[in-house]
């Protein structure tokens, strides 16, 4: 912080944080600036699409990632900023996710065009040996306890919150997170 | 390894297990080296799981987004996304282009019936002329399609792609790969029209597949209008 | 849990395992929407509408009857509604109109008139009286034994029609429509990229169109029919099963012929396909062909 000749102090720019950028950009974006909705975009695309990534696969990354920010775009006039927007965003993101999942689930048989997204074809770009592996294990865990440990180790959510959002019970909840975390210490070293 | 202590090591991990329970498992970790071990491993997986660093796609998708959200401005407060409520059969439409379109529909649907009977009926759009005989004559707004048809088709095209953001991915890829399949046969056909501009059978087919583009143009947009 | 209620204006939001059931009375017609899942109608003699879902802690059923509708849709909580299977057993009279996005929905032993539309999701339709009306944009449509005037569509996928009667239009963009044992008074069969195939009788003064751009026409046409038939294609062959006197020269690829005493008028038009002509049961109805499945 610099002090000004006033004795006042003055902020710089850099230090003005993310979550306050991203507050100026939503209110922008909610009115329709879609440049400002871009700024958005490119700040939180890495995380959801991570996030995606993680609880789904790597095939329907790109086109629920999208979906995830054209739902943003039109839910943004509900966005009042008592949260992040970060958070706001991620919330939609998972709500986004989940209703996915089930849908596929239910016409696992019959989606023709999805046949090819369901299938497990690993194709990563190079990164650091360590992260890669651990990540592939999470793909490989079985889909609830692969989702509660995704939710919870990776993002941060309480139990309660995951209960209540995969509607299962929050016991459910811990015993899978335990199951995830027993299945991946295998793969901790490699 | 599923006993009753190695069960419990996550919520003490977590700082979850009630007290009794604590105190009872601390006693059994410092006698255990393989509970002690696993530990561990837990906690070593919890805090690799929170180190995961995001990865940008590899593709960026800010061009598929920005196409999908056009100019629509968000609305305020109101799910973008409802349930699906079927406002009534093919004629109900909320926006107001969509209504003069297909108003062009309506006026063009009868106009094609009449191309589609060739021989039956007379040509024309307007009824009173009658093909003289051993000529066919297409008077040139039939031919071209007329104004109508080409107005009521990019009117709901425009719905169309205004709209899009509001289908989910799948329903817009089946519909545009759909549209583009009708699109050649329309090409299709209009070249062989043009090669033999007098035969009845072309010229009536060409008018139906341009039928059954209106029609899943208007199917689409009313998909778009229902999620609206 | 059984509930059994007199409602005639009212609204039930139900959460947890749902089982309800209300009385109806003729007249009344059922409506059911839902976001995803399965939306499966049977019948029973009962003057009653059992509903029976387990949906998430998310979502919610909500039953209203509202004068002469009776009404079943789900609704999220907060957000939007999960998928749920809604199994609903209704009177055979009642007519149903059922809706949803990513819904599958079947319906058996329906004696009255049936609207289904779905966009990413199968129809199958046992029944069906009156006005029947079957529509997905993505995924395929099945009617059996329906009756009246009969409307299926899919743009994505099949439509099959079978053992039913009546007036009958089945149109799909990218997708076969098959027509077996059917008794059409009146019959508009069309695709773009897919065949046309029609097994059943051809009636005095009915009119039958068959048409494709891309796919094969096959009509099946029992000794004694009374029809007058064109044909058109621009790129495609005819070929017939039986002999047959072509009345108007070829044209180009158009031409005309009378079966018997000419009753019946029957176009088949294929730009790019092939127009066959069939005994009813030939293999040719139900070939296995090595194309777009």
């Amino acid at each position: 912080m610099t002090p000004s000749t006033s004795g006042v102090a003055t902020l710089r720019q850099e230090q003005v944080g993310r979550s306050d950028s991203d507050a100026v950009d939503a209110t922008l974006a909610a009115s329709g600036d879609a440049s400002a909705f871009e700024r958005l975009y490119r700040a939180h695309i890495g995380r959801i699409h991570s996030l995606v990534r993680r609880m789904m696969s790597d095939q329907e990354a790109d086109d629920v990632a999208q979906d995830v920010f054209v739902r943003a775009w039109q839910k943004l006039g509900s966005f009042r900023g008592e949260s992040a927007f970060g958070t706001w965003l991620h919330r939609l993101a998972v709500n986004v996710i989940l209703v996915r999942r089930e849908t596929l689930g239910i016409r696992r048989q019959r989606h023709h065009e999805g046949d090819a997204m369901l299938e497990m074809v690993p194709a990563r770009r190079a990164q650091v040996e360590l992260n890669m592996d651990f990540e592939t294990a999470i793909e490989q865990l079985p889909d609830g306890a692969r989702q509660i440990f995704v939710l919870h180790d990776v993002e941060g959510y309480r139990h309660e919150e995951i209960a209540d959002m995969l509607g299962v019970a929050a016991g459910t909840s811990k015993s899978q997170l335990h199951r995830a975390r027993m299945a991946l210490r295998r793969h901790l070293d490699r | 390894m599923n006993d009753p202590w190695t069960d419990q090591l996550s919520e003490y991990l977590d700082d979850e297990l009630p007290a009794d329970d604590r105190a009872s498992l601390e006693s059994h970790l410092r006698v255990c080296v393989a509970c002690t071990t696993a530990l561990a491993d837990l906690k070593r997986v919890a805090v690799r799981a929170r180190a995961l660093t995001d990865r940008d796609p590899a593709a960026d998708l800010w061009p598929g987004i920005a196409e999908r959200i056009g100019s629509a401005t968000p609305s305020s407060g109101v799910p973008a996304v409802r349930l699906m409520r079927r406002s009534g059969r093919r004629w109900s439409f909320s926006v107001p282009e969509l209504a003069a379109a297909c108003v062009a529909l309506m006026v063009l649907s009868g106009g094609a019936a009449w191309l589609l009977h060739p021989g039956q009926v007379p040509l024309a759009v307007a009824p009173a002329r009658a093909p003289q005989a051993g000529v066919v004559s297409i008077p040139a707004s039939a031919r071209a399609g007329s104004v109508g048809y080409d107005g009521a088709v990019a009117d709901l095209e425009r719905v169309l792609t205004e709209g899009r953001g509001r289908l989910d991915t799948a329903t817009v890829r089946v519909i545009v790969r759909n549209l583009a399949a009708i699109d050649s046969a329309i090409a299709q056909a209009q070249r062989a029209v043009s090669a033999d501009s007098a035969n009845l059978y072309l010229n009536s087919h060409l008018a139906a597949t341009r039928r059954q583009k209106l029609e899943l143009l208007r199917q689409a947009a009313s998909l778009v209008s229902a999620v609206s | 849990m059984l509930l059994t209620v007199a409602i005639t204006l009212g609204t039930l939001a139900l959460a947890g395992q749902v089982d309800t059931t209300l009385p109806v009375q003729p007249g009344q017609r059922l409506e059911v929407n839902t976001f995803g899942g399965e939306i499966n109608v049977k019948s029973w003699a009962r003057n009653a509408v059992r509903v029976q879902a387990d949906p998430s802690s998310r979502t919610q059923v909500v039953v209203s009857v509202s004068g002469s509708t009776v009404s079943v849709h789900t609704e999220g909580r907060r957000g939007p509604a999960s998928a749920v299977d809604l199994n609903i057993t209704a009177p055979a009279w009642m007519g149903l109109d059922l809706s949803g996005v990513y819904a599958d929905v079947t319906v058996e032993g329906a004696r009255g008139p049936i609207t289904v539309e779905t966009v990413q999701g199968e129809v199958d339709v046992t029944g069906g009286e009156g006005n029947v009306s079957l529509s997905s944009v993505q995924g395929s449509v099945r009617l059996r034994g329906g009756k009246g005037r009969i409307e299926v569509h899919s743009v994505n996928e099949d439509v099959t029609v079978l053992e039913s009667s009546g007036e009958i239009r089945a149109e799909a963009v990218n997708g076969e429509v098959s027509l077996e044992k059917v008794d059409a008074t009146s019959l508009d069969a069309t695709t773009v990229n897919g065949d046309v195939k029609y097994d059943g009788p051809i009636h005095d003064g009915g009119r039958y169109a068959l048409s494709s751009h891309n796919g094969d026409i096959t009509l099946a046409v029992a000794p004694g029919a009374n029809a007058a038939v064109s044909v058109s294609t621009y790129g495609g062959e005819f070929e017939s099963e039986f002999p047959v006197t072509i009345t108007q020269g070829r044209k180009g690829k158009r031409f005309d012929f009378t079966l018997g005493k000419g009753g019946a008028q029957v176009e088949l038009e294929s730009f790019q396909g092939t127009i066959r002509l069939v005994r009813p049961g030939s293999s040719a109805l139900h070939g296995d062909r090595d194309d777009h499945d």
